[in-house]
């Protein structure tokens, strides 16, 4: 009787232990991500490759740093097989530390929401939920760029234009990805 | 037999990948940009090579098992560069090759956060006073904070962060060495975290951002130096969070310390959590609503005791009730930077105190003490890159004596009127110089105009 009450005492230990990680792990995995971006459709992995051209082109359209030539995106398609848009993961520097964030694009390419996946700096230094809606809607246009279209916030400036380079580098990295040999 | 060679010494290629890629797992390290994108670099090669094969005609079959075995390790460094979050996606998508160990570097959290910040400052003062006085003021060169910030990141729920400042360059020379916050976090959820240690009370602008490039003026506000008394920080202990479209924080915390008033307002009062008193103990909370983009809007309060066990002459303990509150706003909008601050503090049993403290006449702590300021900036580089240039206007109003007890004056000198035209550049965002001059009235006619240069960095 008392190993079993034992073994009941480790077993909801260990169940608090994973429930209590699991809260704090992330701020949203990426399968939370896209189930909010994209409820009741399937989403299928692609990873791209750009080549030396290509993520030329991103830097000079985005105006943003482009680290790499490898680019992670996922498509999200309906029961009827179209595509209802894309979701790509951007992970770059704030301060010192890094942060991903999924940019959600619709089937016409523009962004729907921006969501923070990890974020490894000070809370402090990370804008509230409401501050990414400014994103919605956004195209590749010059209205895209702090002071324009996106309002800044007050002690996060180096998040929001972290962000802003990240979501402008996702959208010219999209308008590329059409590209024959990018996938 | 040209292209069997090829093959292997892809496959060759793969497998040195394969192995780099374990051994980044295996030693349980972040992952390094630079092995990161020398393994894309890898992986590029790798797929322009399997190109050149599919053009010579080899088997599509082995062609596809090579990219298959591509595909996982580009999956891998993805995952290496989204770090954590990519443990979460379920890996039934399978990593042919690596077992969960592999995956370890990925939970793997980056402990220690630096960062830090400064500025100097160059103050020329006006020869003469308003009066037409001779001011005698010192123009004075300083290097006024230099600071770091050291975090460590114990887990996701632990998280320990401070700032250290040295003040005025050099302790051999009037400066200062001190902590000006260590604090313990525990994170919960975006509603509800707990903060204890060295903390930053929440009121103003200034008292928690104050990094040199997020505030105009190359001076602070003197409401935010006076009134607030920043950088303000208690020991004690709390909770802040986010809800709807607010943001909260309260805290519990050693109360001032009544004897460092005085009729120039609270600052001195302030015990900076060195061995602080805490006889006394005073809450702090702040609310401010957030949910529209570009606005900051709220309000903040602090009420306690300051008294620390200080007696009269008959030795009865004085408790000096303080009660400090504050309104703010701040709006954005393309380059345009409005921001309004209103503060008031009262404060009780201020005639015992005068007397404890030996002041006479117009040195009264003042019963009430008001201040406040508007201020209004436009970048006019707004949107066009990293740059900004804004010149900016504010205008404030403080007396620290606005009410004191009866039988007791107040100095008109401590009813001040500042207006402020600067210039700030930021040639990139962690970089600011400024330039501003100072029109400074008071009630007595004393006040001192003065042009300051500023220069601060953050990184």
């Amino acid at each position: 009787m008392g190993l079993i009450r034992l073994n009941l005492l480790i077993v909801a230990s260990a169940v608090l232990l994973v429930w209590g990680t699991a809260w704090a792990t992330v701020l949203i995995t990426v399968e939370e991500a896209l189930e909010l971006a994209f409820p009741e459709a399937t989403t299928e992995r692609q990873t791209l490759f750009l080549s030396d051209e290509q993520r030329t082109t991103v830097g000079e359209e985005s105006g943003a740093e482009v680290s790499s030539s490898l680019a992670t995106r996922y498509v999200a398609k309906g029961p009827d097989g179209a595509v209802r848009g894309w979701a790509y993961l951007d992970t770059h520097r704030v301060r010192t530390l890094p942060e991903t964030l999924m940019v959600v694009l619709d089937a016409d390419g523009t962004v729907r929401r921006v969501e923070v996946v990890t974020f490894r700096e000070p809370l402090e230094y990370m804008p509230r939920e409401g501050w990414y809606e400014q994103y919605k809607g956004q195209e590749l246009d010059e209205d895209l760029a702090l002071k324009r279209g996106i309002r800044p916030v007050t002690g996060a400036t180096l998040t929001a234009r972290a962000t802003t380079e990240a979501v402008r580098r996702v959208l010219a990295i999209h308008a590329v990805a059409a590209e024959e040999g990018t996938q | 037999m040209f292209s069997s060679n090829y093959v292997r010494s892809g496959l060759i290629l793969i497998m040195i990948s394969v192995v780099c890629l374990t051994a980044v797992s295996a030693a349980g390290q972040t992952p390094d940009e630079e092995k990161i994108r020398e393994l894309e670099r890898e992986v590029a090669e790798l797929k322009a090579a399997v190109e050149e094969l599919r053009a010579l005609g080899l088997a599509e079959d082995r062609l596809a098992e090579i990219e298959r075995r591509l595909g996982i390790l580009a999956e891998e460094m993805e995952d290496l560069k989204v770090g954590e979050a990519a443990v979460k996606v379920s890996r039934d998508q399978s990593i042919s090759g690596l077992g969960p160990a592999a995956s370890k570097v990925y939970q793997k959290d980056q402990g220690v956060s630096i960062g830090g910040y400064g500025e100097a400052l160059l103050e020329f003062f006006d020869e003469s006073r308003d009066d037409g006085s001779e001011s005698g003021a010192v123009d004075r060169f300083d290097f006024l904070r230099a600071v770091v910030y050291f975090g460590y990141k114990f887990s996701d729920s632990w998280v320990f962060n401070s700032e250290i400042e040295f003040e005025h360059a050099s302790t051999s020379e009037g400066g200062s060495a001190s902590v000006e916050f260590a604090y313990l976090d525990y994170v919960y959820r975006d509603g509800f975290n707990l903060r204890t240690g060295l903390v930053l009370i929440p009121m103003g602008w200034l008292n928690e951002l104050h990094e040199p490039t997020v505030y105009l003026g190359a001076v602070r506000p003197r409401t935010e130096n006076r009134i607030i008394p920043t950088t303000w920080r208690e020991n004690g202990i709390g909770a802040y969070g986010a809800f709807g479209g607010f943001d909260y924080r309260t805290f519990v915390v050693n109360g001032l310390d009544a004897s460092g008033f005085s009729a120039k307002g609270l600052r001195s009062g302030r015990q900076k959590g060195a061995k602080a008193k805490a006889e006394d103990f005073a809450w702090v909370g702040r609310l401010d609503f957030t949910g529209v983009p570009g606005l900051t809007a709220g309000l903040a309060g602090y009420f306690g005791n300051s008294g620390q066990d200080l007696e009269d002459a008959e030795g009865d303990s004085i408790a000096v009730g303080t009660s400090i509150i504050d309104l703010h706003v701040e709006y954005r909008y393309r380059g345009l930077e409005l921001r309004g601050l209103w503060a008031r503090a009262e404060l009780e049993d201020v005639a015992r105190l005068n007397e404890a403290l030996g002041y006479t006449g117009n040195q009264s702590v003042g019963e009430t003490l008001e201040g406040g300021y508007l201020q209004a900036g436009f970048d006019v580089l707004a949107g066009r890159g990293k740059s900004s240039l804004t010149p900016y206007l504010r205008w404030e109003q403080i007396n620290t004596q606005q009410e004191v007890p009866e039988g007791w004056s107040s100095n008109p000198a401590n009813d001040e009127q500042l207006l402020t035209l600067g210039l700030a550049y930021q040639p990139i965002e962690q970089l600011i110089f400024k330039a501003e001059y100072q029109n400074i009235d008071d009630e007595a006619g004393t006040g001192v105009d003065q042009f300051n240069l500023s220069t601060g960095y953050i990184f």
